[in-house]
């Protein structure tokens, strides 16, 4: 992990660290690695790489700019405090967004504001275990998430990831926002190869139904 | 034509764009089959959508925010080398210089230590002769400076008191160094996470 920086990097007499510029251009491994060695400048040029994707994913997992805001602040606190633990096989990015899903995940799970599969669970294997375990969103909590969509997000498909199960919207916003592979996301996520696949067929049929009325 | 219809996975497989042995069939079917390109020209439109999704920008004081909360420590061996790094050179001829000097200096030490070695009599009249020097110019500047600070009647009593008091003496020095340079550093880090 400790890659030394390039040769040849123009470099600050002062505090022996790459201009910024060069920084930009250093892989994540070397950023890394330089932040581990105390540089602020490291530090915050993995914010600059990441912020927005990591807001992106936890804010449409959330749907509330502010309290999407703090977790993402979280997310980087809990990274960069521990960055030591950080395993170089991986991908830092695959890392980083592990921490961020599970920062979101487990804000949901505390507040119970977790939509449901009109599907119902993902885990059912049988039509009447899916009839079983599907369970309709109450017209309270309904109107309030599309309340809060029409006023944050706007568009359909927004809407429609909106009312995915989390564990669905994790996977669909890493394969095609973030476009992460079927294996990185099963690594980011600790699931199974299969168990992603499923779930992000399940998503994309959800989605498929949720946006044919605008198609009509 | 193959009359059987894509399966869901099957339709994922051309949505992800895989390509591979088993796919160039399932494309000559959805070529020929309206349902099926129906079918997989539905799921384009779902990740035409989702990959067309914007990213969206956090505060722009978010990495000051993170950067409050998070200390930044330099390792022992990184501020090391960093300082001996400040020393050196910036310029491509300075160093070259610096480099012609050291080694310079190193082989003449190398050729002195040698010489010396092949004479051990005069080396080790030499090494006796230049510790006592030494030695006695340590003692009489540590007994002036003693002087000079403690007053002569503070240096009577540490003489008076023998081994036990120098020890203690010496112990209370390192003591306070030992204090004073924590202290700095933990003042240094501080002002640096403020700032």
């Amino acid at each position: 992990m400790r890659a030394a920086p390039r040769a040849g990097l123009a470099r600050d007499p002062l505090d022996q660290m790459p201009h910024a510029l060069d920084l930009a251009n250093l892989p994540d491994a070397d950023v890394v690695a330089l932040a581990l060695e105390g540089r602020e400048a490291a530090h915050r040029e993995l914010i600059r790489r990441y912020e927005r994707p990591v807001f992106s994913l936890v804010f449409r997992m959330v749907r509330d700019r502010e309290l999407a805001e703090d977790l993402t602040q979280d997310t980087f606190i809990k990274v960069l405090s521990h960055l030591d633990r950080y395993r170089s096989e991986f991908k830092f990015s695959s890392w980083l967004f592990k921490i961020a899903n599970n920062v979101a995940i487990d804000h949901l799970r505390r507040r119970q504001l977790d939509t449901v599969s009109m599907d119902g669970s993902p885990h059912a294997t049988t039509p009447d275990a899916v009839m079983a375990s599907a369970i309709e969103l109450s017209d309270r909590s309904e109107s309030a998430l599309e309340e809060m969509e029409a006023k944050e997000l706007g568009s359909a498909i927004e809407q429609a990831i909106a009312r995915l199960r989390p564990e669905y919207r994790s996977c669909i916003l890493l394969r095609h926002v973030e476009g992460r592979s079927y294996e990185e996301i099963a690594t980011t996520l600790d699931l199974p190869l299969g168990t992603v696949k499923t779930y992000i067929h399940r998503a994309r049929h959800e989605l498929r139904r949720a946006l044919e009325h605008t198609r009509e | 034509m193959n009359h059987r219809h894509l399966l869901p996975n099957e339709i994922d497989l051309l949505v992800d764009g895989e390509a591979g042995f088993g796919v160039a069939p399932l494309r000559a079917h959805v070529a020929e089959c309206d349902e099926c390109r129906a079918r997989l020209d539905d799921a384009r439109i779902v990740v035409d959508a989702l990959e067309a999704l914007p990213h969206f920008a956090p505060d722009s004081r978010l990495a000051d925010r993170v950067m409050a909360q998070v200390p930044v420590f330099v390792p022992a061996h990184v501020a090391a080398r960093d300082s001996v790094t400040r020393w050196l050179p910036q310029s491509g001829p300075a160093r070259a210089a610096a480099a012609v000097i050291g080694t310079s200096i190193a082989g003449l030490l190398t050729v002195a230590m040698i010489w010396l070695a092949s004479r051990g009599d005069a080396a080790i009249f030499a090494t006796s002769l230049f510790a006592d020097r030494v030695q006695s110019l340590v003692m009489g500047t540590a007994r002036d400076l003693a002087f000079s600070l403690l007053g002569d009647s503070a240096v009577a009593a540490i003489q008076a008191s023998g081994m036990l008091g120098v020890t203690l003496l010496v112990l209370g020095f390192l003591g306070t160094a030992v204090g004073t340079i924590l202290g700095l550093r933990r003042l240094a880090t501080a002002s640096s996470r403020r700032g």
